[in-house]
């Protein structure tokens, strides 16, 4: 099945991250992002367990899925994190998951760009030649 | 003998033919044989967070593609690179080394040096992020490169922008505007005559700081391929400071090729759009 091997891969690394983080919320005090977020907190721990729901398909609070919305994959939180529980790994899942990709209700909406592919292929086009759009990008 | 190296450029550099064929160039020189691949057949998944059975299915076909190759796979996307290590090599055995484009440059750095045979009278500071640099030391690496390079000078002013690289900011449009206001900042604080940056999506995204008037923006294989003598033409930088007036620089003949009102639709929005700056 399609996909297959990627969403087990997927599965494990959700349960080892829940077995293994202790939502002591470092993770979420060195991340530089937490003030772009639609609902701060002072404290990670107050964060942490709502990403953790999330990662089970459970309905994330608004503190965890706004983090989750504004990640983009610093990494500060890896050091953090006193459990090495790889916390960039636990938000990207957590967003796969929040933004309904792991089968789990679809919590946080996609910024949809219908004209992602087309946009590429266009400029390829502008840019170059026939013989190279052949030989490179096919 | 010559090392053949797939040469997986990613998707979105597809708007520099400059950089690619640079790219190209200096791999040749260096006594590669490179096969580009990239473009949306090539897709790592990255963007596909929303969808894991498409994501996955990308991956599958990709990595399938270059284990038939049978070749070391030399990667230019940032975001290609890392997701092939977090996650394809997890939908498909992958049988096939990887290096990271600036790793490879960097590991060659004394053979590239003896390329660099013209000045490039310039002082520069590096926009960098946070992000990627466990994975390969790109902070370090780059402005090393830059540094062989007769004529420049690489200036830091301490300014880290967060998350990786500039394009994934587009969903956090305030973080970026001040990535923009902070990298204009560093820039002048360092005395700094220009901004360069490692990757293409942050290039795509600060030139509009150029456009602006605001600071001189490139990427570094822009210095690298005039510090060997190649003269391949910036366009997109030519089409976003035009604005506009891109529609007359790129011409009819061509926009007829990606539909006119496609071009007006999706591309020209892009070329004309411009950072907030305070």
């Amino acid at each position: 099945m399609i996909g297959q091997r990627l969403k087990e891969f997927e599965a494990r690394e959700v349960e080892r991250i829940l077995g293994a983080c202790t939502q002591c919320g470092q993770c979420y005090e060195a991340c530089p992002m937490v003030r772009y977020s639609k609902a701060p907190a002072a404290k990670g721990e107050a964060v942490v367990p709502g990403v953790l729901a999330v990662l089970r398909g459970e309905p994330g609070t608004a503190e965890a899925l706004g983090w989750i919305a504004v990640c983009t994959r610093s990494g500060v939180c890896v050091p953090a994190c006193p459990e090495k529980v790889d916390p960039r790994m636990m938000m990207r899942l957590a967003r796969m998951t929040a933004l309904g990709g792991r089968g789990a209700p679809k919590q946080i909406e996609p910024k949809e760009d219908r004209d992602y592919y087309d946009r590429v292929r266009a400029f390829a086009r502008l840019q170059l030649t026939d013989d190279e759009l052949k030989e490179w990008t096919r | 003998m010559s090392e053949r190296v797939t040469f997986w450029y990613g998707c979105n550099v597809l708007r520099h033919g400059d950089i690619l064929h640079a790219c190209l160039d200096v791999l040749r020189a260096l006594d590669f044989e490179p096969m580009p691949a990239g473009g949306p057949d090539y897709c790592c998944g990255t963007g596909k967070d929303a969808n894991q059975t498409a994501a996955g299915g990308m991956a599958s076909r990709t990595v399938g593609r270059f284990n038939a190759r049978e070749a070391r796979v030399v990667a230019w996307c940032p975001s290609c690179h890392s997701h092939m290590h977090d996650f394809m090599g997890h939908e498909s055995e992958r049988r096939f080394a990887m290096t990271y484009f600036v790793e490879l440059l960097h590991a060659r750095r004394e053979e590239l040096a003896r390329l660099f045979v013209h000045r490039v009278p310039m002082r520069v500071m590096l926009h960098q992020h946070v992000g990627f640099n466990d994975l390969v030391p790109v902070n370090r690496m780059v402005p090393e490169l830059l540094s062989l390079i007769p004529g420049v000078e690489v200036r830091s002013a301490g300014y880290v922008a967060p998350g990786y690289m500039c394009a994934s900011f587009n969903a956090v449009p305030k973080a970026l505007d001040d990535i923009h206001a902070g990298t204009v900042r560093a820039a002048r604080n360092a005395g700094a005559e220009a901004v360069v940056t490692t990757f293409h999506q942050c290039y795509r995204e600060l030139v509009g700081l150029d456009a602006a008037g605001a600071v001189p923006v490139y990427n570094y294989m822009h210095l690298v391929a005039r510090a060997m003598g190649l003269e391949y033409e910036d366009e997109y930088k030519a089409w976003k400071r035009a604005g506009e007036g891109a529609t007359e620089l790129i011409g009819a003949a061509r926009i007829a090729q990606v539909g006119v009102q496609f071009y007006e639709r999706a591309i020209l929005p892009e070329l004309k759009k411009r950072p907030r700056l305070p």
